[in-house]
């Protein structure tokens, strides 16, 4: 072996990866599966800039990722800023291009997003998206709708063992004016309810003093108040406002039709989930897959979002992240193998060699024809330093010729029975 | 027979607490013998697999999913600020974060002071203490010893964990502020609370119990 030259002197800025043969094919294909799955669906993808203004961007999008984008300036002096979602940018399309259009609208899309973010299990600055939203329907039909569909699309994904959670902010809230705290302590409550902190609810209740008993047993059960469709029994009692009634009706609606869908199996509720509390109006949901602590995929109800680029509409939707799936599915066991050519073909000035690789590459198999005009040997070894499982070199006398692990033997060039078994897919 | 739940356990100050604890909860636990050296340990009746790691990791292995669950100081998770849940306190590992400083130091408001030097093992903790006060503390990060650094003059100041104080006071030190009132919590990963949610459940249950009977 040679001495290896590593280059020092070309690193790649922080947050930013190359994706080499294997990754990339299976990103791809990863994308045209979400493809084909929202397609069937009903959903049509639209294609969204990587950069726009960023008092755009940063509509609604909560301080957090506010604090994550990458901003710059154009040559007017303008901010512009890197996507940190699409969300942002489809609700932009839709409150200023497609506002008098048929509903409801369902669109899907799938790019790269930045965020200077820590980079953490599997993602980067850059990193890979795909969502939908459905958008003008505000019923509970089209909530399930969403979260079928994420799990569809997880499904299709190849991923074995997954969970979607799925919670409703409509029942925190209204337990929040229930208990009519005051703001700080409101917040308090809120940020122990988001990390599933029991025992501190009940040191804040002390805390706030005289609150109505109902109300105080709502909220040192709310913990609990997570599991399978029995949670909604254990919820009813706890009820204290329209609010909390509705949306705990709004999740039993939710989860007939999930049912009905066929997800029931893979899907969870959380009545104590209250991330994105500001930005969600309804359903919230996230996905998990064993052995990675943060959620592959992530959406909710947002009514409140497209009436900042025009007339006002109800919308529900998600966004996966595609390094996410891949990494989790990695953990479950699926390997992706390197990609590789069917057939290495000798002989690259034959022209009936030529002749016969196009008919090969016209029904379906991948062809590699050798510039190099190695020896046969040669040729052989090449293929398998490639990972190449055969090769076919044209021999004067005896046509072609194909030589693979097993050995070497003749074929009859139009015997496309036989080359159709090379496919390897 | 499913896989064993993880948790991953600080060595350390906090091992005895824990290990005591999970004891009385009813999970068989790894015995001290084998403590220092193993540092990945099955329980007797398969429940939990223990993994033993430096009380800072603990947040990370849980966050990352390689262990479902973990015990740490929230001195240490507060300082991590990871993504985890915190369903318990438990009751051990009772400390807290203090600023301290020599003892001949005059007594007075901390926004009057400068930039204040600090030396402490919880730089996000302190940063983040001093400047709520309106201050630029200049942090000092360190691994050790802490309050050696006013001493030799290498900090004002100090942020560091005191039990008793004897150890401050042993070194011509006092306690000015408490930045955090920490114990031991009990930290749970996102997914593993939702794909596991029963075994973990059970054991938050049994944790919480018996955490009561202590007291």
């Amino acid at each position: 072996m040679p001495a290896q030259v590593f280059s020092l002197d070309r690193p790649l800025p922080e947050g930013v990866r190359d994706l080499l043969f294997a990754d990339a094919a299976a990103w791809r294909e990863l994308e045209s599966t979400l493809r084909q799955t929202w397609t069937a669906w009903g959903y049509r993808e639209i294609i969204l800039p990587a950069f726009e203004y960023a008092d755009t961007l940063a509509t609604d999008v909560g301080a957090e990722i506010d604090a994550e984008m990458y901003r710059f300036f154009d040559r007017q002096g303008r901010t512009l800023a890197l996507r940190p979602d699409m969300t942002i940018p489809t609700a932009r399309v839709v409150g200023t291009r497609l506002y008098d259009q048929p509903l409801p609208l369902r669109i899907a899309y799938v790019g790269s997003v930045f965020r200077y973010e820590p980079p953490r299990a599997g993602r980067q600055h850059e990193f890979g998206q795909a969502g939908v939203e459905l958008i003008g329907a505000a019923g509970r039909e089209a909530d399930a709708e969403s979260v079928a569909l994420a799990v569809a699309g997880l499904r299709a994904a190849g991923l074995p063992t997954f969970r979607i959670t799925v919670g409703h902010v409509g029942f925190f809230r209204g337990l929040l004016n229930a208990l009519a705290l005051p703001e700080k302590l409101a917040g308090q409550v809120r940020r122990a309810v988001d990390r599933k902190a029991e025992a501190e609810l009940a040191a804040l209740l002390v805390e706030a003093g005289s609150v109505a008993p109902a109300a105080r047993a709502a909220l040192l059960g709310l913990p609990r108040l997570t599991g399978g469709v029995e949670t909604f029994a254990a919820a009813r009692p706890l009820c204290l406002n329209a609010r909390m009634t509705n949306a705990l009706n709004d999740m039993e609606t939710v989860a007939e039709l999930l049912d009905a869908y066929g997800v029931a199996d893979v899907v969870t509720y959380d009545l104590a989930e209250v991330r994105d509390l500001d930005y969600y109006t309804g359903i919230t949901f996230e996905g998990f897959a064993p052995g990675l602590g943060f959620n592959l995929v992530s959406g909710g109800r947002y009514d409140d979002l497209i009436g900042h680029f025009g007339p006002p509409q109800p919308a529900v939707g998600w966004a996966l992240t595609l390094d996410r799936i891949l990494l989790a599915r990695e953990l479950q066991g699926v390997i992706q193998a390197e990609p590789a050519a069917d057939v290495l073909l000798g002989a690259a000035t034959c022209p009936a060699c030529l002749r016969w690789a196009a008919a090969a590459r016209a029904r379906g198999l991948q062809v590699e024809v050798d510039p190099l005009g190695l020896a046969p040997d040669e040729l052989w070894r090449s293929a398998c330093a490639r990972g190449i499982p055969r090769v076919v070199i044209h021999d004067r006398d005896q046509g072609l010729v194909v030589r693979n692990a097993a050995g070497q033997r003749t074929v009859v060039a139009d015997d496309w029975e036989e080359v159709l078994r090379w496919r390897n897919r | 027979m499913a896989e064993p739940l993880t948790i991953a356990l600080p060595k350390g100050r906090l091992t005895d607490g824990a290990l005591a604890l999970l004891a009385r909860a009813g999970y068989p636990v790894p015995s001290n013998g084998d403590n220092g050296r193993k540092l990945v340990l099955e329980g007797a009746d398969r429940r939990l697999r223990f993994i033993m790691a430096k009380p800072s990791d603990v947040p990370i292995f849980v966050e990352y999913g390689a262990a479902d669950l973990g015990i740490a100081g929230l001195d240490v998770v507060r300082e991590a600020e990871r993504d985890v849940y915190e369903p318990l306190r438990l009751p051990f590992g009772y400390c807290r974060l203090v600023v301290a400083g020599k003892a001949d130091r005059p007594d007075r408001p901390l926004r009057l002071e400068r930039s204040p030097r600090v030396a402490t093992k919880f730089p996000r903790l302190t940063e983040a203490f001093f400047r709520r006060r309106g201050l630029a503390p200049e942090l000092i990060v360190m691994s050790g010893s802490v309050e050696l650094a006013p001493l030799v003059a290498l900090a004002d100041l100090i942020v560091d964990l005191v039990q008793t104080g004897t150890t401050l006071r042993e070194n011509g030190l006092t306690e000015l502020r408490v930045v955090l009132e920490s114990q031991a919590v009990l930290i749970a990963n996102r997914a593993s609370y939702r794909l596991r949610a029963g075994e973990v459940r059970a054991l938050i249950d049994a944790l919480a119990a018996n955490g009561m009977c202590k007291a």
